[in-house]
């Protein structure tokens, strides 16, 4: 009976990951072919390999200069989304005050509507009455202004916090304050690692924004609008090619950054609650 | 005790996430929503014509057919994306061999941008010679090809492609949900005698009741709202059968982006309208939901 | 573990404050370089933001060159963009600084006028210009000022494989609708077993495929590309109604790539190229595709599009008129149109049509140029029937647009009377209440004959 318990979970998961690799590996393998190759489909494996994709994608998307822009925009805004919203989530489920239920709903209505270029200009505006248009932290305040999902998430895993311990450090004496940066944000842990990750990936991906506010100071770009810049070269169909090269690159990043998140909240144990 | 003293802290606390959700969120909405009572295209006048844009969503077949479309769109996603990817949390939750790696191997999809998706799944799904037809056609498992991003299939197609994209999300969210959970309540229940199906009725399920409301929460929200990969997939065809409510607000305001040689008008004002129509819809879904499963936040 | 994550937290916030503090201050140092820098005789910068990305490699060489040569220390600042430039402008013109230059296009240059994001050049334009660069009302002047100058134009043509037409023993491209469907027939015919069809069309995006295929067909019989009639000053799509009903025949007839509806206009080059298609209408930009990006594994070649019926009564679109523009807000108009005079040298005009880049609309620079380096671009090369048709004004119609209806019409049939009858209805009626508010003017022209276009290009 365990046996066949195991044999049928390793079954259903390799399907699965056979299915979620697949086209990534189409990607990959895309990003090997020629052009005409690949738009024209028909073969798997690449009929001759086109190593030099990457080298003219890596030069082209300018990943040297530009990866350090992203990293920078989005190591900001995923660390400023973390505290905003960290912290109004432990108020919200923790304190109780007027207002409460307002504040909930307007941070759910900034999900109802949201098609990010339709709200840029007024958000852009703002900016240049704060003389922040032309940096990028235009970019990185815009992108933790959008944390209401993190809020979401980080209000559910608040929940699952037990009251007792936080009650318990207030007798001993603490504040509020040090109550949410000594017990809650530690315990916190496994929310803040997928809160961040998302946040992170949201923010290495957004095109719209550093698009917009590097118009005028190309030094500024970050990777997505290079990667933008694949699309078009000699002719006038898209070269599809650089572009998944492009994409296979701009993933590795992200991947590291998953694997520190995943020790938050695969490490983090609920072991902590003992101690 | 100090009550007064809480409510100030609790403000004090609230107040950079409101200053920011207000300045750079709700003002910006508003300020592109005034336009919804006006008829303008971009430029030149703006006329105001009071409720005339919201006559016109009343008779507008397409944006009614681009609603039905989304609420088959995300009741497909989320039937199928979130069962699979709380067993997959499930699963990888425990002492498996090599967990880490297939949990960091589905979540790849997540990272794909969605303008490469497109290529991919357009090389997987045509019907001349796509994978998934030669795949199946080869092991006889259909006589003709099928035409997956035809006017039968696309709906089917893209939900797929969405499944696939947002697997990897969920499945984290449930992951560190399940990581909230004391593992001692596992402990002793085992003791007890308990199986592992009573241990994931009557301890996960109940456990995880806020996280799991929180996150369907926000996968209704995003299956609603999702657009971008219909938007490179199928552009919305064929013939509007994958148009859903975001893809054709996002149309109206702007119609240049889809590449016709026919010049097309800027809807800022029309366009506005259906989106703070949308807006609640999206809203009114989303506040049924958090009422009806009101029971699953409280884990006792 | 608590430890960490507070330190990290922490540290987080702090170098949040101080870089914030070192970023505002650096600003302000850049702005005030900025402006000593303009007196001290510096570069002027101006920024040249163009939407074309087949030319892009030939349009660097000759920005790198002008920085490198141009006596006024003038210094272009080249951005291409792809299918989001319309976006980019207009997203520049609300939030950011504009570019300098701007790239115009037959069905951008009204808008961007309306808009105001361009700038008349009578200023500058001295009577060498006026004499060498036709003025075309619309298309590069507004209300007696003009805008921008041509240099080149695109034709549309049927391109058609050679190799596959041999095959099925067909001797001369269709030059009626009737022919094009059973010529599409033969092909499929003698090309099934290798895979190949007769015919394609890029439905991913009706409006697009539609925009090259019967518009050309219409324009050649005589009828306004888009539905718009300059006689009566109204829309009537019934003369489209031969055209759809023959696309839809190829279709039904099997003769058609399978899965057109999710198709593309690149992959559909690139099946092209594989020598999958038989023939298909498009633009003159397709000659480059099939030399640098995607190599033609057949012979192919381009002739006139088919009209209705065989006679041509019409002119087949030569798009263009425009190139160049200054923006409203540009700051160094005198730099920007230096830059712009030194684009429309003849000399450089001359390279762009024999580099293969476009057909030149300038008579002076088409009677010197020499036939473009391009495969298969003597298809492409001015007839007798190429002409520039008028602009006609574009509406805001409520419900489907008529690519949309036709498209469905296609795919699932319908009474394609009533089709016309209501994109009709629903054309004019949007029609009217545009001319009501003076978005457009519309005033009908009795005397407008259709095939007094043609024939300006080549005899």
């Amino acid at each position: 009976m365990r046996y066949g318990w195991r044999w049928i979970t390793w079954a259903f998961l390799l399907v699965v990951l056979f299915l979620t690799l697949f086209p990534i590996v189409i990607t990959l393998l895309g990003s090997l072919k020629t052009n005409a190759e690949l738009t024209a489909g028909a073969t798997l494996l690449p009929l001759s390999w086109q190593f030099g994709n990457y080298k003219e994608a890596w030069s082209t998307a300018g990943f040297g200069t530009y990866s350090f822009n992203s990293l920078f925009v989005a190591a900001m805004a995923t660390a400023g989304t973390l505290i905003v919203a960290s912290m109004a989530a432990y108020v919200v489920n923790r304190m109780s005050f007027f207002g409460k239920k307002i504040y909930i709903g307007i941070q759910a209505f900034t999900m109802f509507v949201s098609i990010g270029a339709v709200v840029l200009r007024p958000q852009f505006e703002l900016m240049i009455d704060l003389k922040l248009h032309n940096t990028l932290w235009g970019v990185i305040l815009i992108l933790i202004s959008a944390h209401a999902s993190a809020f979401f998430i980080l209000l559910s895993f608040m929940s699952g916090i037990p009251r007792e311990l936080d009650e318990a450090a207030r007798i001993d004496g603490c504040s509020p304050a040090s109550v949410y940066a000594r017990i809650v944000l530690p315990l916190l842990a496994p929310g803040l690692g997928v809160a961040g990750l998302f946040a992170f990936r949201g923010a290495w991906n957004e095109y719209l924004l550093p698009f917009v506010f590097t118009l005028s100071k190309p030094e500024l770009q970050t990777l997505t609008v290079g990667l933008a810049n694949l699309k078009y070269g000699v002719s006038a169909a898209a070269q599809t090619h650089y572009m998944m090269a492009g994409a296979c690159l701009s993933i590795v990043p992200i991947l590291v950054v998953y694997v520190f998140a995943n020790k938050s909240f695969m490490q983090m144990t609920a072991g902590s609650l003992k101690g | 005790m100090n009550k007064a003293k809480n409510v100030v802290f609790s403000y004090s606390f609230l107040l950079p996430s409101s200053i920011l959700t207000v300045v750079l969120g709700i003002y910006p909405i508003v300020w592109a929503m005034r336009y919804m009572f006006f008829d303008y295209k971009g430029y030149g006048e703006e006329r105001f014509i009071g409720l005339d844009n919201f006559a016109r969503i009343w008779t507008d077949h397409e944006y009614w057919d681009s609603v039905l479309n989304t609420f088959i769109y995300a009741g497909g996603k989320l039937a199928l994306s979130l069962p699979l990817a709380l067993l997959l949390a499930v699963i990888l939750n425990r002492g498996l061999r090599g967990r880490g790696v297939i949990r960091a191997l589905l979540f790849m999809p997540t990272i794909i941008s969605t303008a490469v998706m497109a290529v991919v799944f357009f090389a997987i799904f045509n019907s001349y010679n796509g994978i998934l037809n030669q795949f199946l056609m080869k092991y006889n498992l259909i006589g003709s090809p099928v035409d997956w991003l035809g006017v039968d299939h696309a709906m089917l197609s893209v939900i797929l492609v969405a499944v696939w994209g947002a697997l990897g999300n969920y499945m984290l969210l449930f992951l560190a949900g399940l990581q909230n959970i004391p593992q001692d309540v596992y402990e002793s229940s085992s003791l007890d005698g308990a199986g592992r199906w009573q241990q994931f009725r009557y301890i996960t399920i109940p456990m995880l009741g806020p996280v799991m409301q929180m996150i369907v929460m926000l996968a209704i929200i995003n299956a609603l709202k999702g657009y971008e990969s219909i938007m490179v997939m199928t552009d919305g065809g064929p013939i509007g059968k994958t148009n859903v409510m975001f893809l054709y607000v996002f149309k109206l305001f702007f119609p240049t982006a889809s590449g016709s040689a026919a010049t097309q008008v800027q809807e800022m004002g029309y366009g506005s309208a259906v989106a703070f129509v949308t807006a609640l819809i999206v809203g009114a879904i989303t506040i049924v939901y958090f009422y009806g499963s009101r029971r699953m936040s409280r884990n006792d | 573990m608590k430890k960490r994550w507070l330190t990290m937290t922490l540290a987080a916030v702090v170098m949040a404050g101080s870089l914030a503090a070192c970023s505002g201050k650096k600003t302000e140092e850049n702005g005030g370089a900025e402006s000593g820098g303009s007196d001290s005789g510096e570069k002027t910068v101006i920024s040249y933001w163009t939407g074309d990305r087949h030319d892009s490699e030939f349009i660097k060489e000759v920005v790198d060159e002008y920085n490198a040569t141009n006596k006024d220390n003038i210094e272009v600042d080249l951005v291409i963009k792809g299918d989001d430039f319309d976006q980019a402008l207009d997203m520049s013109f609300q939030t950011s600084e504009p570019p300098d230059v701007i790239r115009v296009k037959e069905n951008t240059i009204q808008t961007f006028y309306k808009k105001g994001y361009l700038a008349p050049i009578d200023e500058f334009l001295k009577e060498e210009h006026k004499a060498a660069f036709p003025e075309m009302p619309d298309l590069n002047s507004f209300e007696g000022k003009r805008y921008s100058l041509p240099n080149y134009g695109t034709t549309m043509r049927l391109i058609y494989n050679k190799e596959l037409f041999a095959k099925a023993g067909v001797t001369a491209p269709p030059t009626t609708l009737a022919e094009l469907v059973d010529v599409a027939k033969k092909l499929t015919a003698a090309g099934k077993e290798s895979g190949a069809y007769g015919f394609a069309q890029n439905f991913k995006n009706p409006g697009s495929a539609f925009g090259r295929s019967s518009r050309v067909i219409a324009e050649v019989s005589g009828f306004g590309g888009f539905g718009y009639d300059f006689k009566t000053a109204q829309y009537d799509f019934s003369h489209f109604k031969p055209i759809i009903e023959a696309f839809k025949q190829i279709k039904d007839d099997g003769s058609m790539l399978p899965g057109v509806e999710s198709l593309d206009i690149d992959p559909l080059r690139a099946q092209f190229a594989e020598g999958k298609i038989g023939m298909y209408l498009s633009f003159s930009a397709e000659a480059g595709v099939y030399t640098s990006q995607f190599p033609a594994k057949i012979e192919w070649a381009a002739a006139p599009a088919p009209s209705i019926d065989g006679s041509f009564n019409g002119a087949s679109g030569f798009l263009g008129g425009q190139w160049l523009a200054l923006s409203s807000k540009t700051t160094k108009k005198e730099a920007a149109w230096k830059f712009m005079s030194y684009m429309y040298s003849e000399s450089l005009l001359q390279q762009y049509q024999e580099k293969g880049f476009g057909i030149s609309m300038v008579p002076s620079v088409s009677e010197v140029a020499a036939t473009p380096q391009v495969k298969g671009i003597e298809g492409f090369l001015p007839n007798p029937y190429d002409g520039v048709w008028p602009v006609y004004p574009v509406v805001a119609v409520q419900g489907t647009k008529s690519d949309d209806a036709f498209f469905k019409y296609m795919v699932s049939g319908g009474d394609l009377d009533a089709i016309i009858k209501d994109l009709n209805e629903r054309y004019n009626a949007a029609l009217a209440q545009a001319v009501k508010n003076g978005e457009v003017k519309a005033e009908p022209d009795p005397n407008f004959d259709p095939k007094a276009l043609a024939g300006k290009f080549a005899k």
